[in-house]
């Protein structure tokens, strides 16, 4: 342990010292410990909290509950189901609704930021820092605090006379806009590192080669800085699909015309699907798990092309 | 081709003077090095030629037109940056390219024209590599190139060598000065660097504090400079405070001239360590000195001498070819000349006053 | 080099500048009006008619913070919180640390984990981590401290990134082979070089992942059923479906409190970090490196 920083490459030679079994064994498990130790207790976590159960939901998926064998035919069971159909369809549409008015909105809002005098910087960030980390039942209840039926700006909007009549809380509109207040800033925050990519000279230079500012962002600043946006929206997108919290909170306001959304499902099969159980909820998020994989795939090779030229 | 004239710029930041009138000509075909330490307001002032700050007061002119209002897109200038500000997202190829191609000539023409500047840049085999995948000189050459591409006016580097290694920064300052002589074209360069404005330019503007001290050419700055600032700034010197005698200053046995103007009991006696005489033996003219140290620079040797005038310690650096140098000691003492003709002294300024 | 004092290039014109203005004005309307909202309704006797509340009262706050219900809501989520952010830390330093000096062959592995609660829904793992815990280990299921584990692994990526990227900042490998050549044991060296110089990292971690587990409900409302955190209750008073005995005037009050905990969390995060972004694009350390040069 008294050499800490000897070169890595030597720790994982070991393997290639021949020599009689136990000593060598030993010995490599000695290397082994010195090598993974104090990385141990996290790894023990992530195994046990994190990849253990998504192994476990994708066996039950094929199991069924209580059921012997694997088959598919919970699967055909669950996804015939209308009410499931619609909720993965509609979830989609929201997630990609969601990320693209975040990107709209986002991007403007992060390039602006990252030019701005610290001072003021740092309260928009600390600003989008609380308002990025608010979500849940809170936002909901500020939702509908505000817009809801008899929301703050419901009553100002009717009281000056305009016939204005608040969208339903578990409806798509409601769930976009509410979305938004967490999404727009956690986009925000992601993307601003990347903004600073962006250089003051390549402006400069572009300049004095007789660029307008059209021709720079067409040329220059837009190539650049697409594929950290795509990779953001992908971001964007996968969080969308997994928000519960917000959803459940607006959606027990309209009670049976709130919107099917896959995590809604999943709480409620859990809670009371005497029909198939908790095997339609493990679809549901073996289906969830599959979207937002892809999406992460996506998402890296978006951020390798987005490196490329840096 | 045109000149560049400035007339009374001046840039405030916020109560910091950046530029303080500074009036410059800039004649046809000639290179001007800028010179001076950090935050002198060299850099601003060829932002303020390039259009990319706006003086306070005064005018920019390019040729006989004045451009001081003038975008920096629309004026008739390349510019090299310290950074090199390739577009990361284009070929060196496309990069050359673009100035043209935003000025929208014909495809025929820009082809041409980059070939062209591919050749005289001699970047030719890298056309089609990407500024990362391009070392730092070839990337400042790119930018060189970019530069030229549109035929500009004026060219204007910026500190175009200090991001580079000492040994590509040689090469490229000789590429750079040949480039601009066969294309014939007005640069401004502006370096902290003075053995490479010395070599470069045709003629120097010293700079401090906004203001410009002094203008001449590299030789005429190096032998006499006109300022105390130039003098410290420009090679290195000797720098030896002399107490004034009679009107006169000096170091018994070594040297002695005319006080400057307005010295005040003390002056300031500037002399290169090559004007240093040194020869060995105890008797004889000349001020005695203990060599404290050799080192040995190659050709040269420099030694670091302390000799003494009037009780007070005199440390002065003197330079011998090598060969004669190696039969002198360390704690041998030698004695000391000055060729007075190379000597130059300004009065000390008090604490406060600009110019120390 | 030529460092002049230059400011961001600032050269508006008008119209571009009110077009700015009025954007950020928006936006800080639409960040701002639902706090403002749920602070009137905090106050309020009854308001579902009128623009303004019909009367003003302070009762809802007397009478939430008396609540002993809520109060030990509070106290279980800040513990709950609190405990998340202290294991994160205490697993993660060591990993994070070692992979830089010794094992490089722990960051990918780490990486790779650090993805997962940021691709799956918290909704997935939580029920992933019901049905685990219902085959190993039933006693623990809706404990306490199933809930802490669970969200001490949902939440260990704010800090590894937080950490990782201090470590990288302050170039912790050579401050460490630094203070071994000066003779510290390695318990030296991570007391007084490694902690010292991240403690930016670690304090900006922590509270992310204290704020991650103080707001978490999905995970909340299915692995710790029978507990009581300020989510959990919360829900249960918004779907009081009806507006009865001001459970929502004292919900208003409780989401209040909330937002003041994670508003006091960024300030304290974005006074540490000197107004640089906190979060960073998962995975694409190269581009905030590139960035801070």
């Amino acid at each position: 342990m008294a050499t800490l920083s000897r070169p890595i490459a030597k720790v994982g030679g070991l393997e290639s010292t021949g020599g009689s079994a136990s000593p060598s064994l030993l010995t490599r498990m000695r290397g082994w410990l010195a090598a993974w130790l104090p990385a141990i207790p996290l790894l023990l976590l992530v195994s046990t909290c994190l990849i253990a159960p998504v192994v476990v939901l994708i066996w039950q998926s094929f199991t069924g509950m209580g059921e012997s064998g694997l088959s598919l035919d919970l699967w055909f069971k669950v996804l015939g189901q209308h009410v499931n159909q619609d909720a993965i369809f509609t979830s989609l549409v929201l997630a990609v609704g969601c990320s693209t008015i975040t990107l709209v909105v986002g991007a403007p809002l992060a390039w602006m930021i990252s030019r701005m005098l610290r001072g003021s910087r740092a309260f928009w960030l600390g600003l989008l820092n609380v308002a990025a980390n608010f979500g849940g039942i809170g936002l909901a209840f500020a939702y509908m605090a505000t817009i809801g039926t008899v929301g703050m700006l419901t009553l100002i909007v009717q009281g000056l006379g305009i016939a204005f009549d608040a969208p339903r809380e578990g409806s798509m509109p409601a769930l976009l806009v509410a979305y938004e207040y967490t999404n727009i800033p956690l986009f925000v925050l992601l993307t601003i590192p990347a903004m600073s990519i962006l250089r003051e000279d390549w402006w400069e230079a572009a300049q004095v080669a007789a660029a307008t500012r059209l021709v720079f962002w067409r040329r220059i600043g837009g190539p650049i800085l697409a594929p950290f946006l795509a990779a953001g929206w992908l971001l964007i997108f996968t969080w969308t699909l997994g928000i519960y919290g917000i959803a459940y909170g607006l959606a027990g306001q309209s009670g049976a015309t709130a919107v099917h959304l896959i995590t809604l499902q999943i709480g409620s099969a859990l809670q009371s699907d005497v029909l198939l159980g908790p095997g339609r909820a493990a679809i549901l998020a073996v289906v969830l798990m599959v979207f937002a994989t892809t999406s992460l795939v996506l998402y890296r090779t978006m951020l390798r092309r987005a490196l490329r030229w840096l | 081709m045109s000149g560049v004239s400035l007339v009374g710029v001046t840039k405030m930041y916020g109560h910091v003077k950046a530029l303080d009138h500074v009036s410059i000509d800039v004649c046809e075909g000639e290179l001007l090095a800028l010179l001076g330490p950090s935050g002198c307001g060299k850099t601003t002032l060829l932002r303020c030629v390039a259009g990319l700050e706006l003086p306070d007061k005064g005018t920019v002119e390019i040729g006989t037109i004045d451009v001081t209002a003038v975008p920096t897109r629309d004026r008739p200038i390349g510019m090299v940056f310290q950074s090199y500000a390739l577009f990361p997202n284009m070929t060196v190829r496309q990069n050359i390219a673009f100035p043209l191609e935003v000025r929208h000539r014909p495809r025929t023409e820009v082809k041409t024209r980059v070939d062209e500047l591919l050749e005289l840049v001699n970047l030719t085999e890298q056309a089609n590599r990407y500024p990362k995948q391009i070392s730092g000189g070839q990337a400042q050459r790119c930018a060189l190139g970019r530069a030229l591409a549109p035929n500009p006016e004026v060219l204007l580097l910026d500190e175009p060598l200090s991001a580079l290694d000492a040994l590509v920064r040689g090469r490229l300052r000789d590429e750079i000065r040949r480039i601009q002589q066969r294309v014939g074209i007005t640069a401004i360069y502006v370096t902290h660097d003075q053995s490479e404005a010395m070599a470069i330019a045709d003629r120097v503007a010293v700079m401090n504090d906004g203001r410009v001290e002094q203008i001449a050419a590299p030789a005429d700055l190096y032998d006499l400079p006109a300022t105390q600032f130039s003098a410290t700034f420009v090679g290195s010197r000797n720098a030896v405070e002399l107490a004034v005698r009679e009107g006169r200053v000096g170091i018994p046995g070594s040297f002695h001239i005319a006080a400057p103007e307005g010295s005040n009991g003390h002056a300031l006696a500037f002399f290169r360590p090559e004007d240093v005489q040194i020869s060995r033996g105890q008797t004889g003219d000349g001020m005695r000195a203990r060599v404290e140290l050799k080192i040995f620079l190659g050709p040269t040797t420099r030694l670091h001498l302390v000799g003494e005038d009037d009780g007070r310690p005199i440390a002065i650096f003197g330079d011998m070819a090598s060969r004669q140098a190696r039969l002198i000691e360390e704690g041998e003492t030698v004695r000391v000349h000055v060729d007075p003709d190379h000597v130059q002294a300004f009065p000390i300024l008090k604490a406060g006053q600009r110019g120390s | 080099m030529a460092v002049n004092i230059r400011r961001p290039a600032a050269r508006d014109h008008g119209a571009s500048r009110l077009a700015r203005n009025l954007f950020f004005g928006a936006a800080l309307f639409y960040f701002c009006v639902p706090m403002v909202a749920v602070l009137i309704y905090s106050f309020s006797t009854r308001w579902t008619a009128n623009v303004l509340p019909d009367g003003y009262t302070l009762q809802w706050w007397q009478a939430t913070i008396s609540d002993h219900r809520i109060q030990s809501a509070f106290s279980t989520s800040i513990s709950l919180a609190t405990l998340t952010a202290l294991i994160d830390i205490a697993v993660v330093v060591p990993a994070a640390y070692w992979s830089r000096v010794r094992n490089a062959r722990i960051r990918p592995v780490v990486e790779v984990a650090a993805a997962i609660p940021f691709a799956l829904p918290y909704v997935v793992i939580a029920f992933g981590l019901m049905q685990f815990s219902g085959v190993v280990a039933p006693q623990f299921q809706g404990t306490f401290p199933l809930l802490v584990a669970g969200h001490a692994a949902i939440a260990f990526p704010f800090v590894y990134w937080a950490v990782d990227g201090a470590m990288a900042a302050a170039g912790i490998e050579r401050l460490s082979e630094t203070a071994e050549a000066c003779g510290a044991s390695p318990f030296q060296i991570i007391r007084r070089v490694v902690v010292p110089n991240i403690s930016s990292g670690l304090v900006t971690g922590g509270l992310l992942s204290f704020a991650a587990s103080f707001g978490e409900f999905a995970m909340a409302q299915i692995i710790g059923r029978g507990l009581d955190t300020v989510p959990l209750w919360s829900a249960e008073m918004i779907r009081s479906y009806t507006d009865t005995a001001g459970s929502y005037n004292r919900l208003a009050v409780v989401t209040l409190l909330t937002f003041a905990v994670l508003f006091v969390l960024s300030a304290v995060v974005v006074y540490w970090n000197r107004g640089q972004t906190v979060r960073l694009l998962p995975g694409a350390a190269a581009t905030d490196e590139g960035g801070r040069r």
